[in-house]
C-alpha cells in the first residue's frame, strides 16, 4: 500500500524517525550537500541530484575511532569503543548509491572477515531510497542497468508526487518505518502506485562497448597521456561510492588515546611508500592507472562487476575532467 | 553483536628482545596462553605499540613452537625504531595471522632450496624450521645465506651450528665483500647460487631478500632450468588492515595481504609488475 506525506510535514517525519537513532539525511553544509545526521532545523535537501559527498559515509564514516588505548609503564590496556549505530534511519538515498553500497557489501560484508564496524552499520540501518524525478546532467546510471526510480537493497522507496512524497514498503522494517509514522502518513493519491520511470544519458557508452582486455594494456600509451593532467588532490576518491579505500592511525600521547580509521586515498603518494623508501605506484601514472583499473578490471575480476554506478560525481567535481567517462573514452569504450 | 572488529588487536607481552645485528633485533612476543594463534609457516601479524602505530611482519618462528611468536625486526620506519626501543616485559597488541602462508602440501616429498639475503631468512626460517621438525616429509634441504657482512647474518647459532647439523640439510653462507676474520665464501647470492648449480629435478626454490638480490636469484633460477611453478617468493608491501579491504597492497587484483605474500614465480607473471 503506498502511504503519503506533504512536503510541509516532513520536518514532522523527520522528528519521529530520528527518535529510534541517528536519521541521516542529505544536508547542506555551505555549497556541499552530504548525508549528516538530522537535527532540529537542519537545511534538508531532498531534491538535489546528486548529494557531493555519496552516502557511503553513513556506513564508512570519513573518520571513526575503533579503540582507546591507555599505557601505564609497561602495561597497555585496548579497550573498543562503542558505536552509536543502534536504529538509524538513512533517508533520501539514490539509486546510484544504493549499488555503491552493493559493492562496499562485497569487500566489507561478505568477504571473510566481515568488517565489524560496517557490519553493525548496515545491520542496524533501515534504508528509504529516494527516486529521482529528474536526472542531472552528468547522471548516466542507466549506463549500468540502474533505474534512478526503483533503488535494489532499500527498506522503503520514496517518491515525488505533486505536493508531497509517496512510500511505499519495501521489507518488513519498511513497514515499521510507515506504521511508526501514524496519522502523518495518508492514504497515496490514485494514480501514483509507482515512481514514474526515469532514464538517464549515457555519454554515448554502451556496457557491452566498455573497454575489455585490460589486462593486456598495462603498458598502453594512453596512460602516459592520461595522468598528466591529475593534481593528485583525492578528490575523486572522496566523493565515489565506490572507492574504499582506508587508513588506521593512532591519536594520543603516550599515556592515552585512540586508534581510529578514516578515509584514505590511493591518489597520494604516501599511500604504498614503504619504511624502507620503496614504493611500487611512484607517480602520478602509476596511481590514475590503478584507481581506473581497479573501477574497470581488479574490481571486476574479483567481485563480478564493473566499480561504477554512474552517479556523475567525478564529471561534476574532477578539477581537470580526469573522469571515468573521460578514461572509458581513451582506452577506446565507445558505444557501437 | 554478529561480527567482531578484525582491526582490534589483541594484548601480548614481549618476553624477549634480541640484538641480531646492528640494525635487527628479534622479538618474542606471548599472550597468556604462550602464542596468541596458530597460523602457517610464511604468514604474518601485525604488531601494534600506541601511539607510533601498527606495522606488518612475517612470523619466524615456526608453528611448533607452543611458548611464542617471534619477529626479526629490521630497524627501518617509526614503528620498527619504537619496536628497537622495547624492555622485556612491555605489553602490545598484536592480531592476525595473516596472509596464505607457504604451500606446505606442494612442498611435501621435494627437495628444498632456501635462498635468503639478509632479513629476507625472517620467513625462510619459519618454514625451515617446520620441514626440520617433520625431517620425514621433505627430500635434502639446502639453504644458501648470504648478508652484506658477516655482521649482518641473523640467527647465527642456527645458520652456523644447528641446521648444519640436521639430517640431509646442508649451509651455504656468503657475504658480499671480504671482511676482517670472515673465512667463509664471499660472493653475491644469485652468484653464488649460479655456482653451486643445484638441479631443478623434484626441488622447489624459495626465497625471500632484497628486491635487487631477488630479480638476479630468479634470473639465476631460471639459467639453471628451474620452471616458474618451481619457484616461490614472498613478497612485501605496505599495509594497513592485513584483511584485503583497506587498498593499498594490491598487485593488479590480488592483495597481497591475503592472496599472498607467497606466490610461485607463476603466479607473479600473471601479475603487473607493481611490487
Amino acid at each position: 500500500m503506498i502511504r503519503y506525506i506533504q512536503e510541509s510535514r516532513l520536518e514532522e517525519l523527520f522528528r519521529i524517525l530520528s527518535r529510534r537513532g541517528p536519521l541521516y539525511l542529505p544536508l547542506a553544509e555551505g555549497p556541499s550537500l552530504s548525508f549528516r545526521p538530522w537535527s532540529e532545523g537542519a537545511p534538508v535537501d531532498l531534491k538535489t541530484v546528486n548529494s557531493t559527498v555519496s552516502a557511503k559515509e553513513i556506513f564508512l564514516p570519513r573518520e571513526e575511532a575503533y579503540f582507546c588505548y591507555r599505557r601505564a609503564g609497561r602495561e597497555l590496556a585496548l579497550e573498543p569503543l562503542e558505536q552509536e549505530a543502534a536504529n538509524a534511519v538513512a533517508f533520501g538515498l539514490r539509486a546510484c548509491d544504493l549499488r555503491g553500497l552493493e559493492m562496499l557489501d562485497r569487500v566489507f560484508k561478505d568477504q571473510d572477515p566481515p568488517d565489524g564496524l560496517y557490519l553493525r552499520r548496515r545491520e542496524q540501518t533501515a534504508i528509504v531510497a529516494l527516486a529521482c524525478a529528474e536526472p542531472a546532467p552528468y547522471c548516466f546510471c542507466s549506463l549500468f542497468g540502474i533505474d534512478p526510480a526503483r533503488a535494489g537493497g532499500a527498506d522503503l522507496q520514496a517518491w515525488w508526487h505533486g505536493e508531497g512524497l509517496c512510500l511505499k514498503a519495501l521489507t518488513a522494517a519498511g513497514e515499521e518505518l510507515l506504521s511508526s509514522a501514524g496519522e502523518l502518513l495518508h492514504e497515496g493519491p490514485a494514480g501514483a502506485e509507482e515512481p514514474p520511470r526515469v532514464e538517464t544519458g549515457n555519454f554515448g557508452l554502451k556496457l557491452e562497448g566498455l573497454p575489455a582486455g585490460l589486462r593486456e594494456r598495462f603498458d598502453d600509451p594512453v596512460w602516459e597521456e592520461l595522468y598528466r593532467s591529475c593534481l593528485g588532490c583525492g578528490a575523486c576518491t572522496y566523493i565515489c561510492p565506490t572507492c574504499y579505500c582506508f587508513d588506521l592511525e593512532d591519536f594520543g600521547h603516550q599515556e592515552k588515546g585512540e586508534r581510529y580509521r578514516c578515509w584514505d586515498s590511493c591518489m597520494f603518494r604516501e599511500f604504498t611508500l614503504m619504511a624502507g623508501g620503496h614504493n611500487p605506484r611512484p607517480t602520478r601514472k602509476e596511481r590514475v592507472r590503478n584507481r581506473f583499473l581497479h573501477k574497470l578490471q581488479y574490481y571486476p575480476e574479483r567481485y563480478g562487476e564493473i566499480a561504477c554506478t554512474g552517479c556523475g560525481r567525478c564529471l561534476r567535481s574532477c578539477p581537470v575532467d580526469l573522469n571515468i567517462v573521460q578514461v572509458i573514452r581513451a582506452l577506446g569504450g565507445e558505444s557501437r | 553483536m554478529t561480527a567482531v572488529n578484525p582491526l582490534l588487536p589483541q594484548k601480548v607481552t614481549l618476553q624477549e628482545i634480541v640484538a641480531e645485528t646492528p640494525e635487527i633485533k628479534t622479538l618474542r612476543l606471548a599472550s597468556e596462553k604462550g602464542i596468541p594463534f596458530d597460523f602457517i609457516p610464511g604468514q604474518c601479524a601485525m604488531i601494534s605499540l600506541p601511539p607510533v602505530g601498527e606495522a606488518l611482519f612475517s612470523i619466524t618462528s615456526s608453528p611448533g613452537c607452543r611458548e611464542y611468536l617471534e619477529f626479526s625486526i629490521k630497524k627501518v620506519g617509526a614503528v620498527t625504531r619504537a619496536l628497537h626501543e622495547l624492555e622485556p616485559g612491555q605489553q602490545l597488541g598484536l592480531r592476525g595471522p595473516y596472509g596464505n602462508g607457504f604451500p606446505l602440501e606442494a612442498l611435501r616429498g621435494k627437495d628444498l632450496l632456501f635462498i635468503g639475503g639478509g632479513i629476507g631468512l625472517a620467513p625462510l626460517r619459519s618454514l625451515i624450521n617446520y620441514c626440520l621438525e617433520r625431517r620425514g616429509d621433505f627430500g635434502g634441504i639446502d639453504i644458501l645465506y648470504g648478508a652484506r657482512t658477516p655482521e649482518d647474518l641473523i640467527r647465527r647459532e642456527e645458520i652456523m651450528e644447528r641446521w648444519p647439523a640436521a639430517p640431509d640439510t646442508r649451509v651455504y653462507l656468503t657475504v658480499d665483500a671480504p671482511y676482517p676474520g670472515w673465512e667463509g665464501h664471499v660472493a653475491f647470492v644469485p652468484a653464488y647460487l649460479s655456482e653451486l648449480a643445484f638441479s631443478p629435478e623434484n626441488r622447489i626454490a624459495i626465497t625471500c631478500g632484497p628486491p635487487a638480490m631477488i630479480k638476479f636469484v630468479l634470473k639465476a633460477l631460471e639459467e639453471l632450468n628451474f620452471a616458474p611453478e618451481q619457484v616461490i617468493t614472498t613478497l612485501e608491501m605496505r599495509m594497513k588492515c592485513g584483511v584485503g579491504k583497506c587498498g593499498r597492497c594490491n598487485i593488479g587484483s590480488l592483495y597481497v595481504c591475503r592472496d599472498g605474500p607467497v606466490f610461485t614465480l607463476a603466479q607473479l607473471r600473471q601479475l603487473p609488475p607493481e611490487y
